[in-house]
């Protein structure tokens, strides 16, 4: 049986009045009880997407289904929690009576405010106005107002902006809590180190279209997968006999060291081959290709060049 | 809508600026209308010219005249001040993006503006309340102080006067929240209902009210329409020697068309109108 879904769209657009497509013809499908990554570089629609989802933008066409009901609807929003862009509060409010007045928003008993500021660590500034938060703060109080209606799908937008890296590292386990928890996030964000660590599947937008999707290893395959990295000397001797060996488009030279597009299986009969040849091979390793190469060919953002980590 | 209402109830309660608003609204009367008044009358009162002798003059602080005080509030720093009030308490949330917290809750978009409205109202009557507890008291500490004697009004009479204030007030206030739904800013809405208040209503109202086709414009204006409603109140004696434009009954229809008019297209703006974005 196929896995429910927990958000569902189907030829999204989203066209500003000022004429920008923001969002052209997405069709999304999130599955229940994952974590679910839209990437993308600023500007891609990533933002317009989360927002259309939780009902704050009208969509120009197409349809979206979320929490299983029309996307702004009382029993789609009664089933999510969300933090789109910046954490909005009030600011001359406490952290705690923020999350009063959202849970009186929501239709919720306030016995839920306790567990969800201890949830993310807040318990010890939740009488402090939110205007003298720290960003970091802030961010969680903005996942603790996410939390309050104890939601099955979480939307949460760059949950680690503005984060230090404690709070990065933080963020990273509360959303892997949530997982173990069996909700559904959809998160959004353009630090490929963050998604490769949290996801199960990840989408990549880029000017407003879904580009590609799939696991972070299958996003790795789709782009060349993985190499050899060979350092050799004398390098040009090496990069001879390895041309001779191979197709010359296989072999790349990325600063001092070359770059096999081949089977990493390969690499003990190449290592035999340049040895008996004379070459002194110093590194023969199996090269992962990172997500953020992926990333850069995916959504066309020119790269620097270098060799595959 | 209640939920709506019940989270606007802590929004207010703990907003030090609508404090500061209302009391301003309070000390206006106490210190000018009052005190300031008072202290003229009695210890200068030579210096006030005019065909009314101060002794008169002063009667207009005494209980029997604390209705038409109070009313004559309401039509200028009244409406002043819940202009503003009406425009901070939507257009902050425009300021400050809470408009999108509170919109991804669980209440409709027309329920989480009805509560508000509704709430902006209840203050409304929370304030004319204390308007008239204030004024009143005022009144009474002068005719005691002055060890006169006058009458208060029938319960009738000030039953109304309450009507009248609510009424005022809440006109003022649902155009403040209007502008504030429009703009999503608050120095344009604040900006924009002062400059009405005070330039097209109150200006071009008295500079030009002789006019005859400004008066028959003016005919239509809330503030006008408010003052009508006003001076069918008894008094001793009234500032101003310029006639209502129009009846009592004439200004309740108008106040409550405009009361209508201002909270169902807010709620048309806020229910269609996109939240964030370009």
């Amino acid at each position: 049986m196929a896995q429910a879904l927990a958000v569902e769209t189907h030829g999204l657009s989203k066209r500003y009045s000022t004429g920008v497509m923001a969002v052209n013809d997405l069709t999304l499908l999130v599955k229940t009880g994952e974590v679910y990554g839209f990437l993308g570089p600023n500007g891609a629609g990533k933002t317009t997407t989360l927002r259309m989802l939780s009902g704050l933008l009208h969509p120009t066409s197409g349809t979206a289904i979320v929490a299983g009901a029309a996307p702004g609807s009382p029993a789609s929003l009664a089933r999510m929690g969300a933090m789109v862009e910046t954490p909005a509060f009030y600011p001359y409010l406490s952290g705690r009576d923020n999350l009063r007045v959202v849970a009186r928003y929501a239709g919720i008993s306030s016995s839920r405010i306790d567990p969800v500021l201890k949830q993310v660590d807040l318990t010890d500034r939740e009488r402090y106005k939110f205007r003298t938060y720290s960003t970091g703060m802030k961010q969680r109080l903005g996942v603790a107002a996410a939390l309050l209606k104890d939601p099955d799908l979480l939307i949460l937008d760059e949950p680690t902006s503005g984060l230090d890296p404690q709070g990065t590292v933080e963020m990273r386990t509360l959303i892997g809590d949530l997982r173990r928890e069996g909700r559904t996030v959809l998160l959004s964000s353009h630090l490929l180190n963050e998604v490769e660590l949290t996801c199960d599947r990840v989408g990549v937008i880029a000017k407003g279209k879904l580009v590609a999707e799939g696991t972070v290893d299958e996003l790795r395959s789709r782009s060349g997968g993985r190499t050899l990295l060979i350092r050799a000397t004398p390098l040009e001797q090496a990069r001879r006999l390895l041309e001779s060996l191979l197709k010359p488009d296989q072999v790349k030279v990325v600063d001092d060291a070359i770059v096999l597009s081949v089977d990493p299986s390969q690499a003990a009969s190449i290592n035999r081959r340049l040895v008996a040849d004379g070459v002194d091979v110093s590194e023969l390793r199996v090269a992962e290709q990172s997500l953020e190469a992926v990333f850069l060919e995916l959504t066309e953002t020119p790269r620097p060049e270098g060799p595959p980590s | 809508m209640i939920a709506s209402l019940r989270a606007e109830s802590v929004k207010t309660r703990k907003r030090w600026a609508n404090w500061i608003l209302f009391a301003i609204l309070l000390a206006w009367i106490v210190l000018l209308s009052y005190l300031t008044f008072y202290l003229v009358v009695r210890l200068s009162p030579h210096s006030i010219q005019g065909p009314v002798p101060a002794s008169v003059l002063k009667r207009r602080l005494f209980p029997e005249n604390y209705v038409p005080t109070v009313l004559n509030a309401a039509e200028s720093i009244g409406a002043a001040i819940m202009l503003i009030y009406g425009a901070l308490s939507t257009a902050s949330e425009y300021g400050w993006l809470t408009v999108q917290t509170i919109l991804i809750q669980k209440p409709t978009r027309w329920a989480v503006l009805a509560g508000k409205l509704v709430g902006a109202g209840i203050t409304a009557v929370v304030v004319s309340l204390a308007l008239l507890g204030v004024t009143a008291l005022a009144s009474y500490v002068v005719v005691t102080i002055d060890s006169s004697s006058s009458s208060w009004p029938s319960w009738e009479v000030t039953l109304k006067a309450f009507g009248a204030l609510v009424l005022q007030l809440a006109v003022w206030t649902s155009l403040g929240a209007f502008l504030g739904i429009a703009f999503r800013s608050a120095a344009a809405a604040i900006g924009g209902g002062l400059v009405y208040l005070f330039v097209v209503e109150a200006l071009l109202g008295s500079l030009f009210r002789n006019t005859p086709v400004v008066k028959e414009i003016l005919k239509f204006l809330p503030g006008v329409n408010g003052g009508a409603i006003n001076a069918s109140f008894p008094a001793t004696f009234r500032d101003t020697t310029a006639t209502a434009l129009v009846g009592a009954g004439r200004g309740v229809v108008t106040l409550l068309l405009y009361l209508a008019i201002f909270t169902i297209s807010s709620l048309l703006i806020f229910q269609q109108r996109d939240v964030g974005g370009s």
